[in-house]
């Protein structure tokens, strides 16, 4: 266990495994075995589709349960209310998260997709993509934050409180923003649709995760649940991602071997869109002179993406061949490499922030 | 208890009512790409298994704590109201298994 109370940052080694630290590569191995599903086992997919309910596929929702509900079932609700420790902190992320990322992510990826790569994106293509960014952009990160906090030495209670009411914002906000910037993009998208696919994939697995997390710790104990249950189940969510891209590139193969090119296209507007958002939260905390711990797990949470959550809805809404649920894919490509480096930004200016204050 | 954790007053008071033990431990969040890290929380309730644990008797409350979490610079504190009342830790940094 590394005492933390030095000005040593830890090392990416010491705060990410193996897998996580090449999840790149993972996603890209994950899309090549897909691809070749989809083109040598053709029966597989063609399986899998026939298992629909009210348009719904059966093995992807399950896949997107197993996903999503780890991360539901570790939100400590009772933290929201620290919410008035550090109301500093949770302004600049739930306006950096909820008034400008989206709608940073929807003008970037406009210009990008709509206008400069024009010549190189077919028009319909680029609005598939161009729903896919919005979606990565509505939904901020909401498990993965703790890692990053963890690698910049953030503070670990203010963690808990932003990652708890930026889940309880996007409960309600996540609709209306996607239908809005889905909307003014003329991709009409139903309601009932939307409504059906954040019934899904937020409200069932955040309900399930409160539910369980109650009845369990009430029936064996907190400890029990953190150690016990938890360590059963957290490791659930990466290999569901996984499979889920298989499943996913087992439908797209044609579209990605038609245009490799795209992958560059689509993760361009994606990185500057996270370094805008970092350099917004970040900026405005070194204005408000927070403390550094507070600071960079504030610019992480926006930067980061809830990435499972983008994928689960862009599948919902536009299916599992869709340029929309690539676009998502490309999000979950650039990820950790993109984050690694906004950790390294942040450690290298902890010294431009004030010192932190023990209470 | 300054060199172990500062405690609240209202925080000792809360734990009194609450039967005087307080555990100190460390929770774990998993990272959705994977990845862990850890907070450290406090509960009124004694642990599953002391053993992990070090003893300290202060102002008549028995504090177990995770031998990790100890001269942190921790500090606990109180917060909420009726059912909703619970102990918070503050002055940390995520850590590590």
């Amino acid at each position: 266990m590394p005492a933390l109370q030095d000005n040593a940052s830890p090392s990416t080694a010491e705060g990410m495994g193996f897998f996580e630290r090449y999840l790149t590569l993972w996603v890209a191995l994950a899309i090549v075995v897909g691809i070749l599903v989809g083109q040598f086992i053709p029966a597989v997919p063609e399986t899998l589709s026939r298992f629909e309910v009210a348009q719904v596929s059966i093995p992807v929702a399950v896949l997107i349960w197993a996903m999503i509900f780890p991360m539901m079932a570790q939100i400590d609700f009772t933290s929201l209310l620290g919410v008035r420790r550090q109301p500093k902190g949770l302004i600049i992320t739930t306006s950096v998260n909820w008034l400008i990322k989206p709608f940073t992510m929807f003008a970037i990826s406009w210009l990008f997709l709509m206008v400069i790569f024009r010549p190189f994106i077919p028009a319909e293509l680029a609005s598939q993509y161009l729903a896919g960014a919005i979606l990565l952009g509505a939904a901020p990160c909401t498990a993965m934050v703790f890692v990053w906090s963890y690698l910049t030495r953030g503070d670990a209670a203010y963690t808990l409180v932003q990652v708890a009411l930026n889940d309880l914002i996007m409960l309600f906000a996540f609709a209306p923003i996607v239908v809005f910037l889905l909307g003014i993009s003329n991709i009409q998208v139903p309601w009932d649709t939307i409504a059906l696919s954040v019934i899904l994939y937020i409200v069932i697995p955040l309900a399930a995760g409160y539910i369980t997390r109650q009845s369990l710790i009430k029936k064996r104990g907190a400890e029990w649940y953190d150690n016990v249950f938890m360590k059963r189940v957290g490791p659930i969510t990466p290999i569901g991602l996984i499979i889920t891209l298989v499943l996913l590139f087992a439908f797209q193969g044609e579209v990605i071997l038609n245009n490799p090119l795209h992958i560059v296209l689509i993760a361009i507007p994606l990185i500057i869109q996270t370094f805008l958002i970092f350099f917004i939260a970040y900026g405005w905390a070194k204005a408000w002179k927070l403390p550094h711990n507070i600071a960079a797990p504030g610019a992480m949470i926006g930067a980061s993406n809830f990435f499972e959550l983008a994928v689960a809805a862009a599948i919902a809404l536009f299916g599992l061949q869709s340029g929309a649920a690539l676009a998502t894919v490309v999000g979950v490509l650039v990820e950790v490499p993109l984050m690694l480096a906004l950790v390294r930004i942040a450690n290298k200016t902890r010294h431009h922030f004030p010192a932190t204050v023990n209470h | 208890m300054g060199n172990v954790i500062d405690i609240d007053s209202k925080a000792l008071d809360f734990i009194k009512q609450r039967g005087g033990i307080l555990t100190v431990r460390l929770s774990p969040r998993h990272g959705c790409c994977g990845g862990l890290a850890k907070v450290a929380i406090a509960e009124a309730n004694p642990p599953a298994d002391s053993s992990l644990y070090q003893c300290h008797r202060y102002q008549n409350i028995t504090l177990f704590i995770d031998p990790a979490l100890i001269g942190q610079g921790l500090s606990l504190n109180v917060e909420g109201w009726w059912k909703l009342r619970h102990l918070y830790m503050e002055g940390s940094p995520l850590l590590q298994p």
